[in-house]
């Protein structure tokens, strides 16, 4: 797995960029999702995840439903007006940031 | 693969054994749990107590067996800790704290806009002076009940309903209803010390802070019920 260090600070985007993909997600679908589409490059932690979700939600970004699934309650969390505005602002901040480190890294590519 | 009911309990149990006593904190971490090791138990091909070991030490747990030399014998143990899971509760914690705040100042701002509350207000400004002006002793005792009518709400609520208990949600809404009490002691503090003692306090100090503090009061009382029916809705679902 690649340092992931580097990814931490993009770990809400990423949040919110799935979310914003799909209609709801629940907790551990998200560290699959993750884990799939960058065919494991990427293990999204309990620990890493949680307290990502749980800021998000104290901030409003996201909105919660709880359903009750296989005998067992399950915690969606779904972006809310502000969290979906705040994903376009995020993408944009992230995709700029490649695009400075791209600079810095490999100039002939920027 | 799916988990028994059965299982889905031992889970339940083994995390109110790590002391995940609040059940609203326990709803999200069982049902990873359980879908990690129905996953884990599918795709790796390991056993139940395998993946739940996994799981457990993905949260930042730790299971180690260990060895100790003792009088030659040497003894074999297993140490376990719930270090990930209190964690997890501690800054769940602190995001809720952080989530009801800016609830409550978003109430606030909300209900100064309305009409309704302005008049709400002016009532309750008026019916304190009238009371003062007829009997000043009432218009303290009925100024302190305003002041801790959020303690009284939550009271209520514990008393009213079992969902109230062992959640974190509420507990966090009570705790954030008591910085009104806090705001009143902090206030009280900084008047006390022109007066001989708390006795020779004029009875319109209540009626002015009840007064003042009454919006706060008010939005405390609406995200309390916010919180509760809420909570009400998920426990009602049956955790288990």
């Amino acid at each position: 797995m690649s340092n992931s260090k580097l990814y931490k600070g993009s770990l809400t985007t990423i949040i919110l960029k799935l979310l914003n993909e799909h209609d709801k997600m629940y907790g551990y679908e998200i560290t699959q999702k993750v884990k799939a589409l960058t065919k494991g490059e990427l293990k999204i932690t309990e620990g890493a995840l949680y307290p990502a979700l749980h800021k998000l939600e104290a901030e409003g970004l996201l909105d919660v439903e709880v359903a009750k699934v296989d005998n067992r309650l399950r915690k969606y969390y779904k972006l809310t007006e502000t969290g979906t505005k705040e994903t376009v602002n995020k993408l944009e901040e992230l995709a700029e940031y490649i695009k400075t480190m791209q600079a810095l890294v490999n100039p002939k590519l920027a | 693969m799916k988990l028994t009911k059965e299982e889905i309990k031992f889970i339940d149990n083994y995390l109110i054994k790590n002391e995940v006593k609040f059940w609203d904190v326990r709803l999200e971490l069982l049902d990873h749990i359980v879908s990690a090791v129905e996953d884990k138990m599918a795709n790796d091909g390991i056993s139940f107590n395998e993946a739940l070991l996994e799981v457990h030490r993905g949260f930042g747990n730790q299971f180690i067996e260990f060895g100790v030399s003792k009088d030659r014998i040497f003894e074999k143990g297993l140490y376990q800790s719930n270090i990930g899971f209190k964690k997890f509760t501690r800054n769940k914690q602190k995001e809720l704290g952080r989530k009801y705040r800016k609830m409550t100042w978003n109430h606030l701002k909300t209900k100064f806009l309305t009409f309704k509350f302005w008049l709400e207000y002016i009532a309750v400004i008026l019916s304190f002076i009238t009371i003062y002006q007829i009997k000043p002793e009432l218009s303290f005792l009925i100024g302190l009940l305003v002041l801790i009518l959020p303690t009284i709400y939550s009271a209520y609520y514990t008393f009213k309903d079992k969902s109230t208990r062992k959640s974190l949600n509420f507990a966090m809404a009570t705790s954030s209803a008591m910085l009104v009490w806090s705001m009143y002691n902090l206030s009280y503090y900084i008047l006390k010390e022109n007066y001989e003692n708390a006795a020779s306090m004029p009875d319109g100090f209540f009626v002015v802070v009840a007064c003042l503090f009454y919006p706060m009061i008010r939005t405390n009382i609406d995200v309390y019920r916010k919180v509760y029916e809420e909570n009400k809705k998920s426990f009602s679902l049956k955790f288990l």
